[in-house]
């Protein structure tokens, strides 16, 4: 039995864990804002940030440096996902939730196969956002690069959660997504609350898309696929209807993946994916409404 | 003769009587050969994890039509279907179906992927359709030819190739600590097994072995591993996609081995890529194997060879890839089919082509190495078995070394 | 309209689609049976799948997963134990009935997006697993009955004998799918019109309501999902017959569980009827949108954008429209 625990490396590895989860974080509260204004599982989350991705590599081909091209694209990705929401999503509002969810799929395999046709699928590089180089803290050797994702992830979801708590349209859409129908009565235009929730959602995604693509080296059509998944989770550890818990749940996970890979080496990284959706499942049937959520009343 | 014994001559005579009468549907003597064409067909992973390799398609169908333009091969010209199977080898199975059944190709040709190629392989033995120059170098292409005679492969073998690092560090640092990245498949398993071979006695260099699978997001957690073993030397047995990202994770992590990066993940352009996600430092010293010539070392720049590598792509594939070593690879492979073609005789048919191309002795490639011969005999299926080994320096690749056998 | 008419244009359609799938193949092309065939084990999942997600209204993402028990059954089973490839089919039923048992059992705890999350979950370790266990699975490079099955009943070309006839390959694997899925669908039927059936809607609609009326959810629930299972299992092991004898993990990935879930909506939820549709819709388009353009990533442009379009068009899905086509004919009579 070992004692002499190599503490620098687990430190290291929990910082590299906020940081991939800090990734998560940002697509799980776009991911929840979706859903809680409109109980829609958006399963085009990830392919539309992945198209903002891409959209901010050719910026960056064509002499955009790395933070002026994610300015623009995040920019582009919010007008886009309201144009998305009034052209493909307005049309199907009423049908049941099922039937929307199908919609979201129709436009994964649109996104994702436009960004193959527009795109070669030739190995791609993003220019790093932050500096490669290690800087060192209490002695111990921490990337800029993990510390930097950190620090945006945290600061995206601060500045949504001010957007929310403090301004009249993020009120506005706070009540749109309880009640709809009182809002209506209120004069607010529920419609376009929903319009503006999914440019928000996008916006966030092509964040968390430029965040992941520069460490990853090389990113292709598919990359955000798994990232898509890990947001799921985590929203759905930290409680569906709670965005703090949708970032909580992802910090969550993103530190128990990191270790999980690192330490446990006969979970090989086929079934990372797997062990890390068993866990959170585990922690779902005793406490079904996640970490931080509540059980909703239903009337029947 | 038992009843199985029954049903399989039921089999074989049904199977010939079928390709028959397909093939006299189709008005002539063989499928996929009219008095003006040749069809041939092949998969390629043109999405998907091995994206990067859809070039080697992409040259191999330029060729064709520069050589279709310049009075193709006895008087027929070459075309050339290829089909994507996003690496994805029940895609394969379905895609080379099609071409067989519904196109009625003449031959399988440059379908990319170990595994890809084993899905198809009894399929198309059973109904003798030729699977010509397969796109991997596992080594069963060429040993188990007894077993699947319509069958041949085209690149060094990957056993070959890591035998040689294995003899190569076994002699320069016999005290080195080894790490392995690979692919968890018949192909990474096949590069540790060379690599072992090629170490004989000092195979317990071997320190660690991280696999990986083609659907993974990243390695991250296989380079921490490796580096927490005090690797000093890494072998990278891995596709383009993740031998970039080994050089950027390790740079992330502060940790610079010599590498080893095995041949399919060399080329010149996925490295600028590597130095460009890691850093300059990162790449260099790296060593790898090479057999044809690479678009962007200066050494081939005026190189006859690679000037009409350049006009064809210009001409035939607008301009794309004139980087991309994989076209490379499309067009020697297709010039050896063409040489192959020629030597079928007239009018070609599938068991003509396939002598041929166990009967090769091609000199004239101008696209592989000089002094490398493509050769084949009846009982040596492998065309290419020699390179060179080559050093990544100051982004660009420096041969060292002579000519090495890969066996 | 009266119940004798509604039971006698039961009877005709059932006769009528019994006759098409018999009369079919003449004139059909070989290659287009072969896909009708496979289409046809997509038809089996997906009743299977709109049980348990249309009449008992739990979300299921991993309705490929099932498929890939059933599938792995008979190529392990044929394979390596010599088993006749025909036998297997109920087996590998089976076997996927169990695991949709073990998956349903933690589902009763759940509901909506957790549920997809748990059956999402089972959906991504199935390729992990399979590759994991590769002593008995054949691991990355899958199981190909081709060399290895001497029981087969099917040759890769040519003809197969049946019941004294000689029939060509690719019809006999139509006859078989689309034969097992009327049966199987026909059965479906009678359950839905059953005790079950209503006990199934129950818990859809209100699952408190169903409680408090003395309805056991639970073992509802997990029935529905056992059930599901049969079906795609079945479905599953006649896919690895109809795709040249070979499956891998990759065959039943993530993306085959989406595929079935569009399938389901798109064919229109409790239509039967509308599931071959969707079956023929998820088999075929993908193909005409890849015939349209060979590019990289159209075909799946053209295919989420023929998606996107009928659930815009037709919420009630393809079966839906089929309802409002024969609605006016029935009311009329």
């Amino acid at each position: 039995m070992v004692f002499a625990v190599d503490w620098a490396g687990v430190a290291q590895q929990v910082v590299a864990g906020l940081s991939s989860g800090g990734i998560y974080a940002i697509l799980a509260v776009a991911f929840v804002l979706i859903y809680r204004a409109t109980g829609v599982v958006n399963f085009a989350q990830g392919e539309l940030a992945m198209f903002s991705t891409f959209v901010a590599w050719t910026l960056t081909q064509h002499g955009f440096g790395y933070w002026p091209a994610f300015v623009v694209t995040v920019l582009a990705s919010f007008a886009g996902g309201i144009a998305l929401e009034r052209v493909v999503i307005r049309p199907v509002e009423k049908a049941s939730v099922l039937t929307i969810a199908i919609v979201t799929i129709g436009l994964f395999f649109i996104v994702n196969g436009a960004a193959f046709w527009i795109w070669s699928p030739e190995v791609k590089s993003m220019p790093n956002a932050f500096s490669t180089r290690p800087i060192r803290i209490a002695g111990v050797a921490f990337s800029i690069s993990d510390l930097g994702i950190i620090g945006v992830s945290l600061l995206a979801v601060l500045v949504l959660w001010l957007f929310f708590r403090f301004t009249k349209l993020g009120l506005a859409m706070r009540a749109a997504a309880l009640n709809p129908e009182s809002s209506r009565l209120t004069g607010i235009r529920v419609s376009w609350t929903i319009a503006l929730g999914w440019g928000l959602a996008t916006a966030l995604g092509a964040v968390a898309g430029l965040m992941a693509a520069p460490p990853l080296g090389s990113f292709d059509q598919n990359f955000m696929q798994p990232i898509l998944l890990y947001a799921f989770a985590g929203a759905v550890l930290g409680g569906i209807d709670s965005a703090l818990g949708a970032v909580i749940g992802s910090l969550v996970l993103g530190v128990f993946l990191n270790l999980l890979g690192t330490y446990v080496s006969w979970v090989g990284t086929d079934l990372r994916q797997a062990a890390a959706l068993a866990v959170i499942l585990g922690v779902l049937l005793v406490r079904p409404a996640g970490l931080l959520g509540t059980t909703a009343v239903r009337r029947v | 003769m038992g009843a199985m014994g029954k049903s399989r001559v039921l089999f074989g005579v049904l199977s010939a009587l079928v390709i028959v009468s397909a093939a006299s549907a189709g008005g002539s003597s063989t499928p996929g050969v009219t008095a003006k064409q040749i069809l041939i067909g092949g998969t390629t992973p043109l999405s998907g994890p091995a994206s990067a390799y859809a070039a080697v398609a992409k040259g191999a169908d330029a060729y064709f039509k520069y050589v279709n333009d310049h009075g193709g091969v006895l008087g027929r010209s070459i075309k050339y279907k290829y089909e994507d199977d996003a690496y994805d080898p029940s895609q394969t199975i379905a895609k080379v179906r099609d071409l067989v059944q519904s196109d009625k190709v003449f031959a399988i040709y440059n379908t990319l992927g170990t595994e890809q190629n084993l899905a198809v392989r009894s399929y198309l033995n059973q109904l003798k359709v030729p699977q010509l120059l397969v796109a991997s170098g596992a080594s069963t292409w060429g040993n188990d030819y007894k077993k699947y005679p319509w069958t041949i492969g085209y690149q060094p073998s990957y056993r070959g190739e890591a035998a040689i690092y294995g003899r190569y560090i076994a002699k320069t640092r016999p005290t080195a600590r080894i790490g392995i990245l690979y692919q968890n498949d018949a192909y990474g398993k096949e590069l540790i097994a060379g690599l072992q071979r090629g170490l004989g006695k000092k195979a317990k260099l071997i320190v660690s072995k991280q696999g990986y699978d083609v659907t993974d997001t990243d390695v991250k957690s296989q380079i921490a591993r490796l580096k927490s073993k005090k690797v000093n030397t890494l072998m990278v047995f891995a596709t383009p996609k993740f031998a970039i990202q080994s050089y950027s994770s390790a740079r992330l992590l502060g940790w610079r081995p010599l590498v080893f990066v095995n041949v399919v993940a060399s080329a010149s352009n996925t490295m600028t890529i590597a130095a460009l996600a890691s850093s300059k430092r990162q790449t260099e010293g790296s060593i790898s194997l090479a057999f044809l010539k690479d678009p962007i070392n200066p050494r081939w720049v005026n190189d006859k060879a690679v000037k009409l590598f350049r006009t064809i792509l210009k001409k035939y594939n607008g301009g794309e890839g004139l980087t991309d070593y994989y076209n490379v690879y499309g067009m020697s492979s297709a010039f050896t089919l063409v040489d192959a073609l020629k030597h079928s005789g007239k009018n070609p048919t599938r068991a003509s082509v396939m002598h041929a191309v166990t009967h090769l002795n091609e000199r004239n490639n101008p696209f592989v190495l000089p002094g490398i011969v493509v050769k084949t005999t009846a009982t040596n299926r492998f065309p290419i078995t020699q390179a060179r080994l080559e050093r990544y320096h100051n982004g660009q690749w420096v041969y060292f070394g002579p000519l090495v056998h890969v066996g | 309209m009266s119940r004798v008419l509604r039971v006698a244009t039961g009877v005709v359609i059932a006769a009528a689609a019994v006759a098409l799938v018999l009369v079919l193949p003449h004139w059909l092309s070989d290659a287009k049976a072969a896909e009708l065939a496979r289409a046809g084990c997509f038809f089996i999942a997906i009743i299977g799948l709109n049980l348990v997600t249309g009449y008992t209204g739990q979300i299921s993402l991993g309705q490929g997963a099932l498929m890939a028990v059933g599938a792995y059954t008979t190529a392990i089973l044929t394979a390596d134990h010599g088993f006749r490839d025909l036998w297997t089919i109920p087996l590998a039923g089976l076997v996927a009935m169990a695991a949709g048992f073990a998956v349903g059992l933690p589902a009763r705890r759940l509901s909506g997006l957790y549920l997809a999350l748990a059956t999402f979950a089972f959906a991504v370790a199935m390729p992990a697993l399979l590759k994991r266990f590769s002593s008995l699975t054949g691991g990355s490079q899958g199981i190909n009955l081709f060399d290895q099955a001497l029981n087969r009943s099917t040759g890769a070309l040519g003809h197969v004998h049946v019941l004294g006839r000689t029939v060509a390959t690719n019809d006999f694997l139509f006859y078989l799918t689309w034969g097992i899925g009327l049966v199987l669908a026909g059965a479906a039927w009678l359950l839905v019109r059953g005790r079950i059936g209503r006990a199934f809607r129950a818990v859809r609609d209100s699952e408190v309501a169903a409680a408090s009326a003395g309805i056991n959810t639970g073992f509802y629930k997990t029935l529905a999902f056992g059930i599901s299972g049969f079906y795609a299992g079945v479905g599953g092991s006649l896919f690895v017959l109809a795709s040249n004898w070979f499956v891998s993990p990759s065959t039943f990935g993530f993306d085959k569980s989406l595929l079935l879930i569009v399938g389901a909506v798109v064919g229109g939820l409790g239509s039967l009827a509308g599931m071959a549709l969707g079956a023929l819709f998820i088999q075929f388009v993908p193909d005409w949108a890849a015939n349209l353009s060979n590019a990289p990533g159209a075909p799946s442009v053209f295919f989420g954008a023929a998606i996107v379009l009928v659930m815009i068009l037709l919420p009630g899905g393809l079966g839906g429209l089929l309802r409002r086509l024969t609605e006016p004919l029935t009311r009329r009579l």
